[in-house]
C-alpha cells in the first residue's frame, strides 16, 4: 500500500474514531446541549434508571420519560406531565431543570429506593423538589415507579367576593396649568436593623403605609463609610411586598454582598411610595402557621386562596421577632404551584440555624401574581 | 469568469435586493455598529448598549463601508451592497486560490461552486456574519500573492499580499488568526513541495521570505487594529462562557447537526470521500487536505474533541460555524477537480447532476432562514423606538425582554441607551459578565445564569438609570411584578408592554476605563478603512502573470494526469 492510500485510510479512520470518542464521551458543553444524555445510557442499575428519567424530564421529553416508568398504567401521560409542570399556569409551567442529584436509600436484587432531588430554575429563582422513587427490576433493566401527585380539582361552585378597591384618576396631559395631581401616600420605616452575615451586610426592617390609600413602595439603602463616602447602594428588589394597602406593614430585606459591617458608619434609608390603583382581592389566608425550631428551622403553613380566581404565583414573606419584639430575620419563599380557589397549598420558609434560636414569634405576609392582572 | 460573476449576480442579487439577510441572526448587529460609525466615525465608544461599550473590540472594516455607503442608499441597502461585493470577491478569491492547487478549468468550477456554496448562503442569509464573509474573500485573494512572494520572490506580490492580509484582518481578526493555520500553512507547504520544480527556491530564501511577510503583515495588523489589541490586552475576554449550539455534539443533538453541518455543507458532504482520497494520494494536495480536515473537525463543534483540544479557552468564546465555512472554502479546489473529472467522463449527465446538487444546496441554505428563523416572532420595533424618542423617555435607559435579535434594530432606531446588547465580548457590566448568559432579552434561554444576570441588572436599575422595560414575552412578568416594576403602557396592539420603575434617576454617562482615548478613535477611523483603500489601489497595479510560469503549470498538470488515472 502506498503512502497516499495509507494517509487516506488514516484520515478516514481518525475522523470516525474522533466522532465516536466525541459522541461516547462528549465534553461538558456538548453534553449540556444534548440535555445531559449520551449514547452510553442504559438502565442497568437503579441509579441509571433514575438518571435517565431525570434527563428525559430535563429535556421535557415527556413521552420518553412516561414510557420508561414501571407504573405508567396507573396514570396518563398528561397527568404525569401535569404533576411536574402543574395543571395551571405557575412557576412550574416554564421552569427548566437546572440540574439534579440522587441518593440511593436502599436496594435489593429486584427493588431499590432512590431519592431524586430536582433543582428547577424559574424566572424568580430556583426551587428544589424531592421525590423518593421506588425502582423495580423488569428483566435486565430497572424502571422507576413514579409517585404521582394529582392536583385537587375545584368543584363547580359560585364564590361571592366582597373586597375593597381603590381607583386613581391622575392629572391628565390636557389639564390646566397648576392643576394639582394626586398626592403620594405617606409611608414610614418602623423598624430597621443592619446585620452582618457570611456573605455581607444585610439590612432588614419593616415599612408601614400610614395613609388611607394604597401605595406602591420600595426601599433603598445606602451604606456610608466613616468619611461619609458611599460604600454601596442597593434596593429591596423582591424581598418586600411592593403593594401596600392602607395601614399594612411589609418586611424588607436588602443584601450588600462582600461588605463588612465594621466598615459601615451609617445607613441612609430611602423609602419611596407612589399612589396606584389597587384592590384587596385576591385574599390569601394563612392556615396552620407554625414555627419549627432548629434543626431544620422553618416557618410552615398553608395558603388558601379565598377568591374565585386562580392565583398563578404566590410569594410568602416571613418576619421573625425575638422575645422583646425586635426583628430577627426576614425570609421568603415563592410557591411553585398555582393557588386554586379554596384549595390549601403548603409553604415552608427556612430560617438560618443561628438565628432560629432567637425567634419567639413570627408573621407571614403574602403577595400574589395572577396572569392577565397587569393589563 | 464573467459568466461566473453573472451567475453570482443572478443567484444573490435578487435575494439581497429583497433584503433577505435582515432576517438573519447578526445582520442588524452589523447595521447597528455601522449606524454608530455614520454619526461617530472617529469615536468607537457607543453608549447605546451596555450603558456604553467600545466598538474597537470588533474589527470595523465592513461596517465602516456600510456606514459610508449608507449616506447614499440608507443603512439596509448599504449592508446589502457590501455583502454583495463580498460575494463577488469570493468568486474571484476562490478562483485565484484554487489556481494554486488545480488547473484553471477546475478552478473555474470551484469558483462557480462558491456561488452555490451552502455555508456561504448560510452565513449570509441565516447567520448574517458580514465580518467573516467579507474577510475570507480578501484573505483568499491574498494567498496567491503569498505563494508568489515566497516561491518566486516577487516584490509586487509581497506588497499586494501584505496590504490584502492587513485589510482582511481589518474586516475580521479571527479569519486572519485561524486562516493562517488553515489556509496560509498549506500554501507555504505547497511552496516547499514545489520548490525544486523549475526555478528552485532555496530553504534560506523560503524562511527569509516567510518570516519577512509574517513580520510586515503582523506589524501592519498590529498598527491598523491597535485600539483593538489595546482593548483585548487590557480587558481580555474572561467572562463566564456562554453556551452556543454550534458547540453541540451533532449526533447527540441532531437538530444542531442539521443546522451547523448538513445545511452549510449540503451536497459537499458527498464529496468528502473524494476529497480525502484525492487529497491523500496527490502529494501537492496533501497540505490542502490537512487544512480542510482540521477545519472540518473543529467545525464539527462538540462532535469530536478536536475543537476543544485545538482552541483551548477560545473554544468557549468562538462559534464553530465559521470553521465549517473555512472548511468548505478549502474543499472548493477539490470540488472543482471533481466536477472537472465528472464532466469529462459523464458529460451532460454530470452537468445536470452537479447543477441539481448545487441548486439544492444553495436553495436549502437560503431557505433555511425561513424554516429555522433567527426570530420566530416577526414584529416591528418602530413603535417602541418612537415611544422612547418622545417626552424625554430617552433620558433613561431601557431593556427589552423577549425581543430576540430585534434589539439591534431597536438600537438603530432609538436615541435611548440600553444596558443590554448583542456583542458579548464588548460588554463590561459586572452584572452581565459574571453570568454565563447572552443577551438579557433572551435570558430565559440561559436558565439560572440568565435569570441571575437579569435579576442583577434589574436590581441595579438606579445605578444605570434603567427605568423602562419593554416586555414582549410574558414569561418575565412575574419577576417584574414581584421586583416592584409597574405596567404603564402598551404598544403594538398590546403585544408589547411598557414597565417602569419609580424613583430611578436619569441615566448618566459611565466613566468607564474602557473608553478609548481620542487618539485611538482617530486611528480607528483612519487606519482600517484606509487599509482597504490602500489595498484597492495597490491591487490595481498590473500583475505579472505568474500562473503562466511553465514550472508551476507543470506541477498542476501532473496532478490532472494523476486524477485522470484515478477516475479511469
Amino acid at each position: 500500500m502506498n503512502k497516499g492510500k495509507l494517509l487516506a485510510i488514516l484520515i478516514a479512520g481518525a475522523t470516525v474514531a474522533l466522532i465516536v470518542i466525541g459522541t461516547l464521551w462528549p465534553n461538558a458543553a456538548a453534553l449540556a446541549l444534548a440535555g445531559g444524555g449520551n449514547l452510553l445510557q442504559s438502565s442497568s442499575t437503579p441509579e441509571a434508571a433514575v438518571t435517565n428519567l431525570a434527563q428525559d424530564i430535563g429535556r421535557r421529553d415527556w413521552g420518553k420519560a412516561y414510557s420508561s416508568l414501571a407504573n405508567k398504567a396507573e396514570f396518563t401521560q398528561p397527568e404525569f406531565q401535569q404533576d411536574l409542570t402543574g395543571n395551571r399556569l405557575s412557576l412550574r409551567t416554564y421552569a427548566t431543570l437546572e440540574n439534579f442529584d440522587l441518593r440511593p436509600l436502599h436496594s435489593s436484587a429486584n427493588e431499590a429506593e432512590v431519592q431524586l432531588r430536582l433543582h428547577w430554575s424559574t424566572v424568580v429563582g430556583t426551587f428544589p423538589e424531592t421525590r423518593d422513587l421506588h425502582v423495580v427490576k423488569n428483566g435486565d433493566r430497572w424502571q422507576v415507579q413514579w409517585p404521582i401527585v394529582k392536583e385537587t380539582r375545584v368543584p363547580p361552585q359560585v364564590i361571592p367576593v366582597n373586597y375593597l378597591r381603590w381607583d386613581v384618576i391622575y392629572r391628565g396631559a390636557g389639564d390646566d396649568w397648576g392643576a394639582q395631581d394626586v398626592e403620594a401616600p405617606h409611608v414610614r420605616i418602623v423598624d430597621m436593623h443592619p446585620v452582618e452575615r457570611a456573605d455581607g451586610v444585610v439590612i432588614m426592617g419593616e415599612l408601614l403605609n400610614e395613609d388611607i390609600v394604597p401605595a406602591h413602595v420600595s426601599v433603598k439603602a445606602t451604606l456610608l463609610a466613616k468619611n461619609g463616602s458611599v460604600i454601596a447602594s442597593e434596593g429591596s428588589f423582591d424581598k418586600i411586598a411592593h403593594l401596600l394597602l392602607p395601614k399594612q406593614v411589609t418586611p424588607f430585606l436588602i443584601t450588600f454582598h462582600n461588605v463588612s459591617l465594621s466598615d459601615v458608619s451609617s445607613v441612609r434609608m430611602d423609602p419611596s411610595a407612589s399612589l396606584v390603583s389597587a384592590s384587596a382581592d385576591p385574599v390569601i389566608a394563612i392556615q396552620d402557621q407554625q414555627f419549627n425550631p432548629a434543626p431544620g428551622a422553618s416557618l410552615t403553613g398553608q395558603l388558601v386562596n379565598q377568591s374565585g380566581q386562580v392565583v398563578n404565583i404566590a410569594h410568602v414573606l416571613g418576619t421573625f421577632y425575638d422575645k422583646s419584639g425586635q426583628l430577627v430575620w426576614v425570609a421568603d419563599q415563592y410557591i411553585d404551584r398555582a393557588l386554586q380557589p379554596q384549595t390549601p397549598v403548603p409553604f415552608r420558609i427556612t430560617v438560618p440555624e443561628d438565628l432560629a434560636r432567637k425567634v419567639s414569634s413570627e408573621r407571614a405576609f403574602t403577595t400574589t401574581y395572577s396572569a392577565g392582572s397587569m393589563q | 469568469m464573467t459568466f461566473i460573476m453573472l451567475a453570482a449576480c443572478a443567484v444573490h442579487l435578487p435575494l439581497l435586493l429583497m433584503k433577505l439577510p435582515l432576517k438573519s441572526y447578526d445582520t442588524n448587529f452589523h447595521i447597528f455598529f455601522a449606524s454608530h460609525y455614520v454619526h461617530h466615525w472617529f469615536d468607537p465608544w457607543n453608549t447605546k448598549w451596555y450603558a456604553g461599550f467600545s466598538q474597537a473590540t470588533y474589527p470595523p472594516l465592513p461596517q465602516q463601508w456600510v456606514a459610508l455607503i449608507s449616506h447614499i442608499t440608507g443603512l439596509d441597502m448599504a449592508y446589502m451592497a457590501v455583502q454583495f461585493a463580498a460575494i463577488l470577491l469570493l468568486v474571484v478569491g476562490v478562483y485565484r486560490f484554487s489556481l494554486l492547487w488545480v488547473s484553471p478549468r477546475a478552478a473555474s468550477y470551484a469558483a462557480l461552486a462558491s456561488v452555490f456554496l451552502g455555508s456561504e448562503s448560510f452565513l449570509v442569509y441565516s447567520a448574517g456574519q458580514l465580518g467573516t464573509t467579507s474577510a475570507a474573500p480578501i484573505y483568499l485573494n491574498a494567498l496567491p500573492y503569498l505563494f508568489d512572494w515566497v516561491r518566486h520572490g516577487s516584490w509586487r506580490s509581497f506588497l499586494k499580499g501584505s496590504v490584502l492580509f492587513v485589510a482582511a484582518a481589518a474586516a475580521h481578526h479571527a479569519t486572519l488568526l485561524f486562516g493562517s493555520f488553515f489556509f496560509a500553512l498549506p500554501v507555504l507547504a505547497l511552496v516547499l513541495i514545489d520548490r525544486n520544480e523549475g526555478e528552485p527556491t532555496s530553504t534560506p530564501s523560503f524562511i527569509a521570505r516567510t518570516v519577512s511577510i509574517a513580520v510586515v503583515v503582523g506589524a501592519g495588523i498590529a498598527l491598523v487594529l491597535l485600539p483593538f489589541w489595546i482593548a483585548l490586552i487590557h480587558y481580555p475576554v474572561t467572562q463566564t462562557p456562554i453556551p452556543h449550539p454550534s458547540r453541540a455534539n451533532y449526533i447527540l443533538s441532531p437538530e444542531w447537526g442539521l443546522n451547523y453541518f448538513i445545511i452549510p455543507y449540503g451536497a459537499l458532504v458527498l464529496a468528502i470521500p473524494f476529497i480525502i482520497w484525492r487529497g491523500a494520494i496527490s502529494v501537492r494536495l496533501r497540505p490542502l487536505l490537512l487544512g480542510f480536515w482540521v477545519a472540518m473537525l473543529v467545525g464539527l463543534g462538540g462532535t469530536t474533541p478536536v475543537g476543544h483540544l485545538v482552541l483551548g479557552r477560545a473554544y468557549e468564546v468562538l462559534t464553530m460555524e465559521r470553521f465549517s465555512y473555512w472548511a468548505t472554502l478549502l474543499a472548493l479546489p477539490f470540488v472543482g477537480l471533481l466536477a472537472s473529472e465528472l464532466i469529462d467522463r459523464f458529460r451532460m449527465r454530470a452537468v445536470i447532476g452537479l447543477s441539481v446538487a448545487a441548486t439544492l444546496t444553495c436553495g436549502l441554505s437560503v431557505a433555511w432562514v425561513v424554516y429555522h428563523p433567527a426570530d420566530a416572532s416577526n414584529f416591528q420595533v418602530d413603535s417602541v423606538a418612537a415611544w422612547l424618542n418622545r417626552d424625554g423617555h430617552d433620558n433613561y435607559r431601557y431593556v427589552t425582554l423577549g425581543f430576540g435579535n430585534k434589539i439591534a434594530r431597536l438600537a438603530v432606531l432609538t436615541d435611548a441607551g440600553s444596558v443590554d446588547g448583542e456583542w458579548n465580548s464588548g460588554r463590561m457590566l459586572p452584572e452581565l459578565t459574571e453570568h454565563g448568559a447572552g443577551a438579557l432579552t433572551s435570558s430565559k434561554y440561559f436558565g439560572k445564569q440568565g435569570t441571575d444576570a437579569l435579576t442583577a441588572i434589574l436590581g441595579h436599575a438606579d445605578k444605570y438609570g434603567l427605568k423602562w422595560v419593554f416586555l414582549k414575552d410574558p414569561y418575565y412578568e412575574p419577576l417584574l411584578s414581584f421586583a416592584g416594576w409597574r405596567h404603564v403602557d402598551d404598544l403594538e396592539d398590546n403585544t408589547i408592554a411598557v414597565w417602569m420603575k419609580d424613583g430611578v434617576p436619569p441615566a448618566t454617562p459611565l466613566n468607564a476605563a474602557q473608553m478609548p482615548p481620542h487618539w485611538q478613535g482617530l486611528m480607528w477611523g483612519i487606519l482600517p478603512f484606509g487599509s482597504s483603500l490602500l489595498a484597492l489601489l495597490i491591487v490595481l497595479i498590473p500583475d505579472k502573470r505568474w500562473q503562466e510560469n511553465p514550472t508551476d503549470q507543470d506541477a498542476i498538470t501532473h496532478d490532472d494526469i494523476a486524477s485522470g488515472r484515478l477516475v479511469s
